[in-house]
């Protein structure tokens, strides 16, 4: 993890809160309790949280939620592509858990300048835990002309507990929306 | 493989899997070997036995049968080759015994270091040095597969190459079709949908004007939006900006064919079945609880016994709602990129169909290989179709005819 020094850290920690609450609503709507707020020039501009169950479309991720209303917004502006694409190189993420592979995915293609996020996820994690997404391709251009990949910093850490207690909790209630339990859920301990 | 129909001919089905193929050098070990006489070979193989089982090479078959001018020859494999190993001196005692009680002349030899896992891989095997081969009893290559399976997932691939052609100046997109494969249902179709459409007029001029002359060139693949991911701000098609339609938004970089299918998917299902609890998303539970995956697979299973039962009913209850996608095979003509990949895993697709490899961000066995990550929650089975030019340019013809 990158050092900060204390007041950037408590600036990152306020916005992880507003993620955090993001989390909760997903929560309180029986969904997997993660949430994110997307910040430009230190306003926040987009939130989102899982809307997996809701829509029964699996991609759709607190990221992928709050990038659509981002989308959205600017193109009912009138922004074009070129603008949509400075404007997202401006853009940092707080998100409360490591974005998965398709989100990271996702986060390169627009060009997002800087992603911060609580817990790591050693499952699928697209930012270091499974493959490492937010690192660009070393060569600028490859040779056939196609456009250049993007990086963006990433670290991780911020309000972790809170985020993993938020899941834990989750299933811990064991989810009401299940169909059919197999067996009674037990709670492993963190794994950090 | 023999073409199931002559529709498909010299088509071709190629399994990927989770693993990279290892290289000579990783899937071979070194062996000490020597030849033997017929008459001596029970004997020495007795000995052998039990002076130097080979533990951990069990599927090798200890003596190889060679014939040289009509005649049997015989070689064993004494022992494994030590690292540094060149000199008799290094082999255990009672090898070296045995090579001076009869004489032996050893000599080094490259065998397989690991169980076959498919009857191509045993093969290749064997022509270093025999191995023995049990298919494994639920087979996920191709030789799963029957002849008729084969033909309707040639079918679905064709249908997935009829749509590739974008109505935006000609320009090559990705499709995908997710299929039901116990009754052939097609769920949802759709082609990349990162930039606006033309209006159909301007299309069908363009398109008329240019039917001679146009000859498909798939490496002409920049439109592709998996596999120039990058690149949906330098194509611009007479910048069609600020123009939303009606359904939101008039551009998005992210919709890329995958991405609409499993969003129209799941537009069905909540339209076929409205007022049903929506199913548990259960993907981040193995963080945080206990349910293993081998229970996990044991419920998919049975809803797909499930599904498969009622579907001779016609029926449409509750029942037979999959979840997600569970049970659908997916066809693309590109192979996804990791975005597109990983949304495939979340949705619990089956089983990936695709065309064309995607050299620089493919994330299915070029760059990346998702179907191998053991920690994800989900793994489906890949596949490539590698379909004939004379059968592409065939597609791309009929199309132009419609």
């Amino acid at each position: 993890m990158g050092r900060v020094s204390e007041s950037v850290s408590e600036d990152i920690n306020r916005f992880m809160e507003l993620a955090i609450d993001q989390a909760k609503c997903a929560f309180d709507n029986l969904e997997v309790p993660i949430g994110c707020v997307i910040v430009e020039d230190d306003e926040v501009i987009a939130t989102g949280y899982n809307k997996t169950t809701e829509t029964r479309n699996a991609t759709r991720h607190a990221e992928m939620e709050a990038i659509d209303t981002l989308l959205e917004k600017w193109q009912k502006c009138g922004l074009n592509k070129t603008q949509v694409a400075q404007k997202f190189s401006n853009c940092i993420l707080y998100v409360t858990c490591e974005p998965c592979i398709m989100c990271a995915m996702a986060l390169s293609i627009l060009g997002i300048r800087e992603v911060f996020f609580g817990c790591a996820n050693d499952k699928f994690g697209g930012c270091g835990s499974i493959l490492s997404l937010h690192i660009g391709e070393a060569d600028n251009k490859c040779s056939d002309g196609a456009s250049q990949s993007k990086g963006f910093k990433c670290t991780g850490g911020y309000m972790a507990d809170e985020a993993i207690s938020l899941l834990k909790s989750f299933y811990e209630q064991g989810n009401p929306n299940a169909p059919k339990p197999h067996r009674p859920v037990r709670v492993q301990a963190p794994q950090k | 493989m023999a073409a199931p129909n002559e529709q498909f001919v010299d088509w071709e089905i190629i399994h990927v899997p989770g693993n990279a193929p290892l290289s000579l050098e990783d899937s071979t070990v070194n062996v000490v070997a020597a030849k033997i006489e017929p008459k001596q070979a029970s004997a020495i193989i007795r000995q052998l036995n039990q002076i130097c089982p080979l533990e951990n090479l069990r599927h090798l078959k200890r003596v190889k049968k060679d014939k040289s001018q009509g005649k049997v020859e015989l070689s064993i494999i004494l022992c494994l080759s030590s690292e540094n190993g060149s000199s008799i001196e290094a082999f255990p005692s009672g090898v070296r015994q045995l090579i001076d009680n009869y004489n032996l002349s050893s000599f080094y030899a490259k065998v397989s270091k690991c169980q076959a896992t498919s009857k191509e891989e045993w093969e290749e095997q064997c022509k270093l040095w025999p191995t023995s081969f049990h298919p494994p009893t639920n087979p996920e290559g191709v030789s799963g597969l029957d002849a008729e399976e084969i033909k309707s997932i040639y079918s679905s691939m064709k249908s997935v190459m009829q749509l590739v052609q974008s109505n935006i100046q000609h320009k090559v997109v990705n499709a995908a079709v997710i299929v039901n494969p116990f009754n052939g249902q097609i769920i949802s179709k759709a082609q990349d949908d990162i930039l606006p459409l033309l209006k159909s007029s301007e299309e069908n001029i363009s398109w008329n004007s240019k039917n001679e002359e146009m000859k498909y060139k798939w490496s002409e693949n920049k439109g592709v939006a998996c596999v120039n991911p990058w690149g949906w701000l330098e194509r611009s098609c007479q910048d069609h900006d600020a123009m939303p339609c009606d359904s939101g938004l008039a551009w998005h970089p992210l919709k890329h064919a995958a991405m609409v299918a499993i969003e129209n998917a799941a537009v069905r299902d909540r339209r076929l079945f409205p007022n049903s609890s929506p199913c548990n998303n259960d993907c981040y539970s193995e963080l945080y609880s206990d349910i293993g995956p081998a229970k996990r697979l044991k419920t998919e299973e049975a809803q797909l016994t499930n599904q498969n039962s009622e579907i001779g009913n016609g029926l449409t209850s509750e029942a037979t709602r999959p979840y997600l996608c569970t049970g659908f095979d997916i066809y693309l003509a590109w192979e996804p990129c990791p975005m597109c990949a990983m949304a495939l895993v979340h949705q619990r697709i089956k089983r990936i169909f695709y065309a064309f490899p995607n050299p620089r961000v493919g994330a299915l066995g070029t760059v990346h290989r998702l179907q191998g990550e053991k920690s994800l929650n989900h793994h489906y089975s890949v596949f490539r179709i590698h379909i004939p030019d004379k059968a592409l340019s065939e597609i791309f013809l009929e199309k132009l005819k419609d």
